[in-house]
């Protein structure tokens, strides 16, 4: 298989150039050891984000067999930043943070709580109904309340400048002020979720064929469709916690991979997540090079690429699919 | 249990099926037994792939189905899976997995959700592809083959599974008249092979030429049920149908042993 090696290759040329290219000069003694370990940081924050979002867009889209789906449909992304967002704001006006919590945790864990409540939202419709477009328009009911909430939060926030500035930065997506704390929270999180997603491969891959050829052949439905949401908003909660709401990962890469990976999930899942570590570390040493006042968004770097590139796969896929 | 040697019979009794509020299937008794080929035959609406489906414990049914006494409404879908396969008319399956692929999809019912395949899973992939004739498509994409292509992957997908009971939805139906006839050998094949076989068919001349048993289904009841010969007779198809059976009327086809297919 030629396809590990080159993604090896790629992931080795893209952390090289992740920890030599930057604002900040190697050459000096003092600073360099500082310079490596921030960009070590911010190399780990990018890759384990994409890897993160990339892997939620395969299961996605086999969960609801649209290859134009992404983990924004189930609300997630949108209630993990609303999540993140609130933290930010809970610290800064409140004062949350004693001895015990520092900002760097607070964001994580509201991340995880938003993106826990929009799947507890979702979870609850499907005991209702399990109606596949039912739970498609709940999760952009929840991902347009989410996102209206988040700019309540964000005109909050304006009251104060730096806070504002926080906010407004956390929403564009941003692993440049990741540090080794919430990697620390976020590596184990999203960690288990990959390995999850892989080991729940098989029936993802029964699930391809629709609910009914899946329940005969011996797949338990729900349950799949339970815990599938489960590793996707984990998955999520840990990519938003370090890199904030960065989007189209999850619908790209798994396109770009897919001819060379193939659909079977155990095999694209490990690839995905590679392949979406180093294209979001791609885009990261991108947002460093650009020449600007500040430093670009990293959002605005994935949306860039991203949007085009996914307009394109739209194409090629209307056209293979005369019926799409 | 390769080749059906788990000599599991169906029975079902009193099945009723309501769908969006509207019953659609009122007390059917049916069995099916090894060895056997099973036709369910009637008119469009009449019931007859939802009575497949309930069988297939696809759908919330009334009454009970068994297999070899066994309540099926008891077993997990797993263990349901391993003794009932559910051939559907089409596949839904829109994304590029290849034949094989496709076919090991059907194994999942004896592994785990780890790793790769065994031997085993290999071995009943390889001759699953082998009994439904589909070993040359193999490495082909599913969703690029034709749909008599495509239905013996599918049947190949049912057979990888081991179950001793296979339910197929209309297999012949939109099949050319060279593919239709190689499905219709394999239903044999597998009779013969012991498995057990409940087939809904759209025609009464294939229903005649390949089953042992049928049963004739109107406005979701049954109207007829036994030997094939008999059920497929003048006065039962007239009652269900509304026409004239002629026996000897339609022309016959058959392989030709020095003609190019159908295998």
């Amino acid at each position: 298989m030629r396809l590990y090696p080159l993604l090896f290759l790629l992931l080795l040329v893209a952390g090289v150039l992740a920890v030599l290219v930057g604002s900040g000069d190697l050459a000096d003694p003092e600073l360099r050891d500082t310079f490596l370990k921030l960009r070590g940081y911010r190399l780990a924050a990018a890759f384990l984000a994409g890897a993160a979002l990339a892997v939620g867009g395969v299961v996605v889209q086999g969960l609801f067999r649209n290859p134009l789906a992404s983990p924004s449909v189930l609300g997630t992304t949108a209630g993990a930043s609303f999540g993140g967002q609130v933290a930010l704001l809970a610290y800064g006006v409140a004062g949350v943070g004693n001895a015990f919590v520092v900002p760097e945790m607070i964001v994580p864990i509201g991340c995880f709580l938003g993106a826990l409540t929009a799947l507890a939202v979702l979870l609850l419709f499907l005991r209702i109904t399990q109606d596949l477009l039912a739970l498609l328009l709940t999760g952009f009911v929840l991902s347009a309340l989410f996102l209206s909430l988040s700019a309540f939060v964000t005109s909050m926030a304006q009251e104060t400048w730096e806070l504002g500035r926080a906010v407004v930065s956390f929403s564009l997506g941003s692993v440049s002020g990741t540090g080794p704390r919430q990697l620390a929270f976020a590596l184990p999180l999203i960690g288990a979720a990959l390995v999850a997603c892989w080991a729940w491969g098989r029936p993802l891959d029964l699930l391809l064929s629709g609910e009914e050829e899946a329940q005969s052949l011996g797949a338990n439905v729900g349950a799949v469709r339970w815990w599938s949401a489960i590793w996707v908003s984990v998955l999520v909660a840990g990519a938003v916690s370090v890199g904030g709401n960065v989007g189209f990962v999850g619908l790209v890469v798994p396109h770009m991979l897919r001819p060379f990976a193939g659909t079977k999930h155990q095999r694209l899942i490990p690839a995905a997540a590679l392949a979406g570590g180093i294209f979001l570390v791609a885009c990261d040493i991108i947002a460093r090079v650009i020449p600007s006042r500040s430093e670009i968004p990293l959002g605005v770097v994935t949306g860039l690429i991203g949007a085009p590139l996914f307009l394109l796969l739209l194409i090629r896929l209307r056209r293979e699919r005369a019926y799409a | 249990m390769r080749n059906g040697d788990g000599h599991a019979g169906l029975r079902a009794r009193g099945v009723g099926v309501t769908l969006g509020g509207r019953p659609v299937l009122h007390d059917v008794d049916l069995e099916a037994n090894p060895g056997e080929v099973l036709a369910l035959l009637g008119p469009n609406g009449a019931g007859k792939s939802t009575l497949l489906k309930a069988l297939a414990g696809l759908l919330p049914h009334e009454g009970r189905i068994e297999i070899d006494d066994v309540d099926v409404a008891s077993l997990s879908p797993r263990a349901r899976a391993k003794r009932i396969s559910y051939v559907p008319q089409r596949s839904l399956l829109r994304s590029a997995l290849s034949v094989e692929e496709v076919v090991a999809l059907g194994r999942y019912v004896h592994g785990g959700s780890f790793g790769g395949m065994s031997k085993n899973d290999r071995d009943a992939i390889d001759h699953a592809l082998d009994t439904a004739h589909a070993d040359v498509l193999r490495d082909r994409i599913f969703t690029q083959l034709s749909v008599g292509e495509q239905q013996r992957v599918l049947l190949a997908r049912a057979l990888a599974s081991d179950a001793p009971i296979l339910l197929l939805d209309e297999p012949t139906a939109s099949l050319d008249v060279g593919e239709g006839m190689a499905v219709l050998r394999l239903i044999r094949t597998l009779a013969e092979r012991n498995h057990t076989l409940i087939v809904v068919l759209h025609d009464l001349a294939d229903a005649r030429s390949t089953t042992d048993r049928a049963l004739l289904l109107k406005d979701g009841r049954v109207a007829e049920q036994g030997d094939t010969a008999v059920v497929v007779s003048a006065d039962p198809i007239r009652a269900v149908y509304g026409v004239k059976l002629i026996e000897n009327a339609r022309i016959g086809f058959e392989p030709d042993p020095e003609g190019t297919g159908p295998e």
